[in-house]
């Protein structure tokens, strides 16, 4: 008797254990909640945190993010509007803003992220076939800062867009929410994440890129050869000038002191006649002196000067 | 019948005691549980963001607090502590020499140029988590998110510079310009995450265009050398020149006053035996030459003097002079 009490009142609390846990239920700040009723969807959606009731049993809850969700598309070979390949990774976050329409629209975020890669694929591809490649890899237009005497030889300048990246972002963005409308979804931001050109281009771009480089370096080489022989050529002149400049200050210092001293002479020898025979029997006596020595043999006549006397005594 | 009954109340209130027993320990281990449930330490670099029901309700500082067991839950996010990404590359063990890999990070360093060149571009992303709440219930993903806005930045960056300013000059401009980006688009997504610095690791062209850059490295050196060369080449002669020069003219200079002197000299000289001899011009003359002579004539080897009857002799001693 006792026991069977026991077993009712256990049973009893059991019984409305069950019913409170599937009456309350309990909402995350990261979630958010439909209720439906045999499959149908009842009431607004419960979109704040915290502890919510439903009717037990008949009403189901069916929980959904409320954060912003990510979308990483697959990397796809697009051509631009100029005839280039281009591998376009683009990513996009995107928020469930109305759980009731995306839960009849789309079930579950598998569904969601399906019909997202049909939209934002499609929109990606075609605003980047409409565009040149470089109004999909630039943003804006600025003058590229010099990088000194590599820039120069390049010539280095970015041609001007007209559209831009950012642009083109807005664009697909603004066109993938207008598909999206009706899916009880918001894209918060697509981005072209990764931009590459397709193999082929690719090894084309860096043929492109060493023959430039290339020629900036024979350019380099050829500067380095021509100013070398510039400074060469200026160490010519400036010794042939300084040389003959000397030769000539020599000469005229020289010419300058020949005339004096032709002057100073004439004024002492060239007195009167007899100032010049003087000076010329001076000058013969000092030839004797200086051109006499003992290998010379001189025959003197009695006849002379200086020996006539030998023979006579006048 | 009477002992099995016997027996069966014996057992019961054994039972029965037991069960009590057993019920400490029961509420032993709920309320050690409870305990343990309601205290919780948080980290001095830590923030502890506490839900009820699964709402948020309040933010902890570091410390011991108590919070209510099983209803409320507690999240510790690390805001103090500084985080990093790394993008182009990994970093495969840290320590003194830290060693890196770069397998199958192309596609996150490879990227297109405004010229439409490619360079291959690794940088870091250091953040630190300032706003807990946003980090935890704004953003599924966010490390993921930060690392998507972080590409999408530093592509878009780049691709607005050349190539030469990528590699060169635009590296601190570039990595100021992708922080305030990458900022920029962390607030928007509501991330609560806060760029503290973003730094340029290796920025290289790519790797079948190396050798051509290079190459024009080389170049602009082999250009500077050839003009260092030409230019010590006429440093090593054009001061000499000068030398020279100087050299000349100062000879020059010595010649001239040489010249002048001597001039001068013999001018005086001349002059002064001019006036004695004009007084008596005949015996000096002949004083002059007779001295002349008698200095000369003792150095000479041979002197032969003849008188006009001797000529015939000569050519005897012409052959004597040259047999000596």
């Amino acid at each position: 008797m006792k026991t069977k009490k026991i077993i009712i009142q256990l049973a009893i609390f059991l019984v409305a254990l069950i019913v409170i846990l599937d009456t309350i239920f309990k909402v995350k700040e990261t979630e958010q909640v439909v209720i439906t009723q045999f499959g149908k969807p009842v009431g607004k959606a419960k979109i704040t945190p915290g502890l919510k009731i439903k009717v037990p049993f008949i009403q189901k809850t069916n929980f959904f993010e409320k954060r912003f969700m990510e979308w990483d598309g697959d990397p796809n070979q697009v051509p631009t509007k100029d005839k280039k390949f281009i591998f376009v990774d683009t990513y996009a976050r995107w928020q469930i803003t109305d759980p009731l329409q995306f839960f009849k629209r789309l079930t579950d975020e598998r569904g969601a992220q399906s019909r997202l890669s049909d939209i934002l694929d499609g929109e990606t591809r075609d605003y980047i076939a409409n565009h040149n490649l470089e109004e999909v890899v630039r943003t804006i237009n600025r003058v590229p800062m010099s990088s000194g005497s590599i820039g120069e030889e390049v010539g280095d300048t970015l041609s001007d867009i007209k559209v831009g990246r950012q642009k083109i972002q807005d664009l697909i963005l603004i066109s993938s929410n207008e598909k999206a409308r009706d899916l009880g979804i918001i894209i918060l931001d697509v981005r072209l994440k990764h931009l590459n050109y397709v193999e082929e281009v690719q090894t084309q771009v860096y043929e492109r890129m060493k023959s430039e480089r290339f020629r900036i370096a024979e350019k380099f080489r050829s500067e380095g050869l021509g100013e070398a022989s510039i400074i060469n050529g200026q160490k010519e002149r400036d010794l042939k000038t300084i040389q003959s400049e000397a030769f000539r200050r020599a000469e005229e210092i020289k010419g300058l002191a020949d005339a004096r001293a032709t002057a100073i002479y004439a004024g002492a020898y060239n007195q009167s006649a007899s100032s010049r025979s003087l000076y010329s029997f001076i000058k013969s006596m000092e030839t004797f002196e200086r051109t006499f020595d003992t290998t010379t043999t001189v025959i003197l006549s009695t006849k002379s000067e200086l020996y006539k006397y030998l023979n006579v005594t006048e | 019948m009477i002992l099995n009954q016997l027996n069966a109340s014996d057992r019961y209130a054994k039972w029965k005691k037991s069960l009590s027993y057993y019920r400490y320990i029961l509420w032993g281990i709920i309320l050690i549980v409870l305990l343990w449930t309601t205290f919780f330490q948080v980290r001095p670099e830590e923030v502890g963001v506490i839900t009820r029901f699964g709402k948020y309700i309040r933010k902890e500082e570091p410390g011991l607090h108590i919070k209510f067991p099983i209803l409320e839950r507690v999240y510790k996010v690390a805001v103090e502590r500084q985080h990093k990404e790394e993008f182009g590359f990994r970093t495969t063990s840290t320590g003194i020499k830290s060693q890196f890999s770069k397998v199958g990070t192309t596609d996150e360093s490879l990227m297109l140029t405004g010229d439409l060149n490619l360079a291959d571009v690794e940088w870091i992303v250091q953040y630190r988590i300032d706003d807990p709440y946003k980090f935890l219930f704004k953003v599924r993903e966010p490390i993921a998110t930060m690392r998507d806005i972080s590409e999408a930045c530093m592509r878009e960056i780049v691709g607005d510079r050349t190539v030469n300013e990528v590699l060169t000059v635009g590296r601190a401009e570039i990595a100021l310009s992708v922080h305030q980006k990458i900022q920029q688009l962390c607030t928007e997504y509501l991330l609560g995450i806060k760029i503290e610095q973003v730094v340029l690791q290796d920025v290289n062209p790519p790797d079948p265009v190396k050798d051509a850059f290079n190459a024009v490295n080389q170049a602009q050196q082999e250009k500077e050398t050839l003009i260092n060369q030409a230019r010590s080449e006429y440093n090593k002669i054009i001061p000499r020149a000068k030398g020279q020069a100087e050299e000349t003219i100062q000879k020059a200079e010595g010649y001239a006053t040489e010249r002048v002197n001597n001039a001068l000299g013999e001018a005086f000289r001349f002059n002064a035996l001019y006036r004695e001899y004009i007084k008596a011009p005949e015996v000096t003359k002949r004083r002059i030459y007779l001295e002349t002579l008698q200095s000369v004539i003792p150095k000479l080897g041979n002197k032969i003097i003849t008188d006009e009857k001797g000529n015939n002799i000569l050519p005897l001693l012409q052959m004597q002079l040259n047999n000596k």
